[in-house]
């Protein structure tokens, strides 16, 4: 089992190698160099003219004028060795700083999804199995599909006008002022975030609980005529038991696999949910820095987010490992 | 009759799909006698797997027990002071109820043909027997796992106290048989129901294990029900032989009567298909033509369009349980008065 | 016993072998039907019982006839501006300023017990203390009509020439030319629609209308066209991928397989959405449309190919084992034909499934884009672009027509999973 996790931890040494590689391309891909775009933008709003030796400065420190290879050498390099994210020109903060503040709300949210699509997808998808064309299966196949079918940033449009409208609060946000969002963390800090991240957490997790309610649902019908639950009613097992025991942990197989893609998708989701509900996360900012060419600050958060899903991506192989003796075998 | 276990009754059991009734079991009647055994034979899909789970109560939808009786007649506990008639019947208890439960894997067990799936590869083989000790007696865990072991020995699987916590995957084909086997004998069951328990082995396993089977049901004491299509495993391990055709059994005798002198043309056809070692070489004789299509039994004797010996009656008229000696029984027209039965059914 | 199991026995054949039951009689046909009937056949019966399935594909069908002939089906044109040439200028918009941000007008359909629809004119007001300009219904009534004259608009492509001039000595071409010479271009111009105003330049806002006088109605027709075909064009591209890389990958295996499979698994690991954003982004800014269509389409396909090539790659491994390909490779066949003859069409009809569910990825993917602003950009319209003027909540709250694009959005993949379902049960024919 050790081998077994330390191999996947070397794995996703290249992988992530690769990734830093096609995130580096992508923040390179706009036209325009950003540093003279940020140096411009800088003398016309600021009348701030850099001297030479600041240009130098950066120059050391971004590789600005290198070629590419030399500057994504010296970008990686400062992030891996020294967590050095660079400097974010739009928010005239280190980079690093900027997605520190960002990364627990958003790993908070995600998180929170995830375990709201779990705890509503899997005794959904149990039962739909179970119980196949009853009347429970097939209203929750077709809130499913509903649930499948409706954009999540149209879900959250129409969360935030109900709430503006029936129920008189915002939905927008996570706190509920700002004054409280600066404020350090205490008891009632985390309250007050529990009552708002509530709505985010519904809305990013409902497309996946459809579609791993779907998931579960297929899994287990297909396991539920194997011939190993036979033996196991033939020995006298009361159904329930059964159930739990043989079938379900069979097809818990792909359900748990599927969460290795879970996350990515719910963090695409928490992206655009965030935009529209105007969440102090990673997606709102994401798409500013990625507006105004703020290089460093887009390519920390697109990494870091790519680095997440492959954390996750590990989580779940050792999770089947652990659940399944087929995979710690290696068959 | 006193040495009965299990009496069937006209059991019929049929299967609702999409396409149509399947009636997969269609009117059998089966004594099995105590502490013999009895193979059940018949091409795939004549019904014969599904007949013998019935035993169990296990059906599955889209089928259906539509009629008959499965009278279980159990040994008489002398712990359980319930009543002297301890005799039930299997098809009419909730299969998901707590009698029949207790009744399967305890006093009737069962040994499936695909031991490579029938095991979970989930748990250890050693905690799957186990469960089924642990669910129908009072051993404690250590007792549960001591007993196992020594199942395990005596089923012939080699260092069973390492392999005990093996996964199934880890293990040969004929090493799950056994491990499956000891699984059924964990709670020394009055019935043992084997589904082709040899048909996924090759040959010097399946000789095996038939070997250990036999010397168990011995030493246990135990009634062996044995389902196969294969006529050399009927000839070495049966006592009586059943004939099951698409759902009917057409043949029933004692295992020297039948490969001696077969009554139905089908048993002999069967019969005739079978290669024998001292034979001079002949071409084989296969039965002739398919087994009909599930969804349309043919009418008057289901095996009527293969038959070499069918007259214009066999068309209309399906014949009954006619018996030509003592314990054997046969469905035929060929055995029966066929003008008397056309009267009958032309008064009613 | 007996009875209960009757009653059941009732009860499935009512629930499932309805259309069954009426199309066979003979329960014993049915079976010899079953038995022998061709593969494309079973599939049509699978797929046929599937009733939401067969529903969306009657939806679907719909969908495309009106994004192809979106010009009939829209009363007005979609953007006055972009018709404006020196030659013609639209009379739909003839009221466009006096309307703009009007909410939608009710149709009436009878009028004095007849058959005559009509909706009443829109006056603007101002609320003298709160200065809130509000739209309110005066006694005009504007009369409307099936097939009546309006807007004209091009069906077809008509950048695509019929007959080049250097094809002018083709035998077909002469052939044509007496009898349709007029049309020169794969394209046809008209100016009948299916229904609007019998004046062509009276307002007809069914839909309300957007910040600039346009009726919504109009645009989500004309979106249609965009929205629905980036998803068929992405899928089409991932497919060449999928098929291409996944085949590659399931037949040659080794390090090819490796190779492809790691790319599968990184590419897999990065959220979509953010990437898309990032590489959206990076498209020049001053871009033809036609060139920012495909870049978004690109973009979209190069992260959902993967799924196909799984399915792909799956299907060639488990099929390079079959019983049927042996014996087709010991007869000597060559692998070229095997392949196409006997691999490909086995899975055919699993890929098409998967492709269908691919679609509504596709079709998300361009909305989101859009609505965010980096996707596709006006002049251009999709339903993701008309969202886009909707992404402020007081906005929405306001004037609550301008979702109307979410639910095109919404009944489109609503559709697409359900025929997808449909088709991926249908396409195992066998399969209980």
């Amino acid at each position: 089992m050790l081998t077994y996790i330390l191999r996947r931890l070397l794995y996703m040494i290249p992988v992530m190698f690769i990734i830093s590689i096609l995130v580096f391309l992508t923040i390179q891909l706009p036209p325009g160099d950003p540093i003279t775009k940020m140096i411009e933008n800088q003398r016309l709003q600021q009348g701030r003219v850099f001297s030479e030796k600041d240009i130098e400065m950066m120059q050391a420190r971004f590789g600005y004028g290198d070629p590419l290879p030399v500057q994504y050498t010296k970008w990686i390099g400062n992030i891996v060795l020294r967590g050095d994210f660079g400097y974010s020109f739009y928010k005239r903060e280190e980079a690093g700083k900027v997605i520190a503040d960002l990364m627990p709300l958003t790993i908070a949210i995600s998180l929170g999804s995830f375990i709201f699509t779990w705890i509503v997808a899997l005794p959904i998808g149990v039962l739909s199995a179970v119980r196949q064309y009853s009347i429970a299966d097939y209203v929750f196949t077709f809130i499913g599909f509903i649930g499948l079918a409706i954009p999540n940033f149209l879900l959250a449009l129409i969360l935030l006008v109900l709430g503006l409208t029936t129920f008189h609060t915002s939905f927008t946000g996570l706190f509920s002022s700002a004054e409280i969002q600066q404020a350090p963390w205490s008891l009632a800090k985390v309250w007050d975030l529990l009552k708002h991240a509530w709505v985010p957490m519904v809305v990013i997790g409902t497309g996946g609980t459809a579609g791993l309610i779907r998931i579960m649902r297929a899994n287990l019908l297909d396991e539920l005529h194997k011939p190993y639950v036979e033996t196991a009613r033939a020995k006298g097992l009361s159904e329930m038991r059964l159930l739990v025991k043989y079938p379900l942990r069979h097809a818990m197989n792909p359900f748990v696999s599927g969460f290795a893609y879970l996350l990515p998708y719910l963090v695409a989701g928490e992206a655009i949910v965030a935009i529209v509900m105007n969440l102090p996360t990673e997606g709102p900012t994401l798409l500013n820095s990625l507006l105004n060419l703020d290089v460093y600050l887009g390519g920390g958060i697109l990494l870091l987010i790519s680095f997440m899903t492959l954390i996750s991506t590990l989580l779940s192989d050792i999770l089947l490992a652990w659940l399944d003796p087929r995979i710690r075998y290696g068959n | 009759m006193a040495d009965t276990l299990i009496d069937v009754k006209d059991l019929r059991i049929h299967f609702f799909t999409d396409e149509g009734v399947v009636r997969a079991v269609g009117g059998v009647d089966l004594a099995i006698t105590r502490g013999k055994t009895l193979a059940l034979v018949g091409e795939s899909g004549c019904g014969k797997s599904v007949a013998c789970r019935a035993l169990l109560n296990i059906v599955h939808r889209p089928g259906k027990i539509v009629s008959g009786e499965i009278i279980f007649h159990r040994m008489f506990h002398q712990s359980s002071g319930s009543g002297s008639d301890a005799s039930v019947d299997i098809a009419e208890l909730n299969p998901k109820g707590r009698e029949i439960r207790d009744i399967r894997g305890k006093e009737i067990a069962m040994i499936f043909q695909e031991p490579m799936t029938s095991f979970s590869s989930m748990y250890t083989i050693g905690n799957q027997i186990m469960e089924n000790i642990l669910l129908h007696t009072n051993l404690s865990k250590q007792e549960a796992r001591i007993l196992t072991i020594e199942l395990l020995d005596k089923v012939g699987i080699p260092k069973p106290s390492r392999l005990i916590d093996e996964y199934p995957f880890r293990l040969s084909g004929g090493m799950r048989q056994r491990a499956m086997i000891a699984m059924a004998l964990s709670c020394s069951p009055t019935l043992l129901i084997a589904d082709e328990p040899t048909t996924a082995l090759d040959v010097t396993t399946q000789a095996n294990i038939l070997d250990l089977m036999q010397n168990l049901q011995k030493q246990y004491e135990m009634t062996l029900l044995f389902i196969t299509h294969d006529l050399g495993v009927v000839a070495e391990i049966a006592d009586e032989v059943a004939v099951m055709y698409l759902g009917k059994i057409i043949e029933k005798s004692d295992v020297f009567t039948l490969f001696n002198s077969p009554a139905h043309p089908y048993t002999q056809a069967l019969l005739k298909s079978v290669p024998k070692i001292a034979m001079t070489r002949e071409a084989l004789d296969p039965i002739k033509g398919m087994v009909p299509n599930p969804y349309s039994r043919p009418s008057g004797c289901p095996f009527h369009p293969r038959c070499p010996k069918a007259f214009a009656a066999c068309k209309t008229i399906v014949p009954k349980t006619t018996s030509l000696g003592l314990h054997h029984t046969v469905q035929c027209l060929l055995y029966e008065d066929v003008t008397e039965r056309q009267a009958t059914e032309a008064l009613s | 016993m007996t009875t209960e199991a009757k009653n059941e026995a009732q009860d499935i054949s009512e629930e499932g072998g309805v259309d069954l039951a009426a199309e066979i009689p003979v329960m014993g046909e049915a079976a010899e039907r079953f038995a022998m009937a061709p593969q494309w056949q079973l599939m049509w019966w699978k797929f046929r019982r599937h009733r939401l399935a067969l529903v969306s594909l009657v939806v679907i069908i719909i969908l495309y006839t009106v994004a192809i002939f979106a010009g009939f089906f829209a009363p007005k044109s979609a953007d006055p501006t972009e018709l404006q040439t020196p030659s013609y200028t639209p009379p739909g918009y003839a009221h466009q300023t006096e309307y703009i941000n009007a909410p939608p007008m009710p149709i009436h359909w009878i009028d004095n017990g007849t058959f005559a629809p009509y909706v009443y004119a829109f006056k603007k007001t101002r609320d003298p203390k709160t200065l809130v300009e509000t739209f309110v219904a005066t006694d005009t009534k504007i009369r409307l009509g099936f097939f009546v004259p309006g807007d004209r608009y091009t069906v077809g492509f008509s950048s695509v020439p019929v007959c080049p001039p250097e094809w002018s000595e083709n035998a077909i071409c002469k052939l044509i030319d007496p009898v349709l010479g007029f049309v020169k271009t794969l394209a046809f111009t008209a100016d009948i629609h299916l229904f609007g105003p019998i004046n062509p330049e009276d307002p007809f806002y069914p839909a309300g209308a957007d910040d600039v006088g346009r009726d919504v109605f109009s645009r989500l027709i004309y979106a249609s066209q965009v929205s629905l075909s980036v998803g068929l064009v992405g899928v089409f591209l991932s497919l060449l991928l999928g098929i291409f890389l996944g085949g590659l990958s399931g037949l040659v295996g080794g390090w090819v397989d490796n190779l492809i499979q790691r790319t599968i698994e990184v590419l897999r690991a990065i959220p979509d959405i953010p990437l898309w954003m990032a590489l959206a982004i990076a498209m020049p800014p001053r871009l033809d449309p036609v060139y920012v269509y495909f870049g978004v389409t690109i973009i979209l396909s190069l992260l959902r190919w993967t799924d196909l090539a799984r399915v792909v790659r799956g299907k060639f491994l488990s099929l390079r084992e079959d019983d049927f390909v042996t014996a087709a490779e010991l007869d000597g066949v060559p692998r070229g034909r095997i392949i196409m003859r006997h691999m490909v069409p086995s899975f055919m009809s699993h890929i098409i499934a998967q492709m269908t569910l691919s679609i509504p990825g596709m079709i998300l993917g361009e909305s989101a884009l859009s609505f965010l602003g980096v996707g596709l950009r006006p002049p251009v319209v999709s339903w993701g672009v008309m969202l886009n003027k909707a992404i402020d909540v007081v906005v929405v709250i306001n004037k609550p027509w301008l979702l109307l694009p979410g639910l095109a959005i919404f009944v489109t993949i609503l559709a697409f999973n359900f025929l997808g379902d449909g088709l991926r049960d249908a396409a195992d024919p066998y399969h209980v």
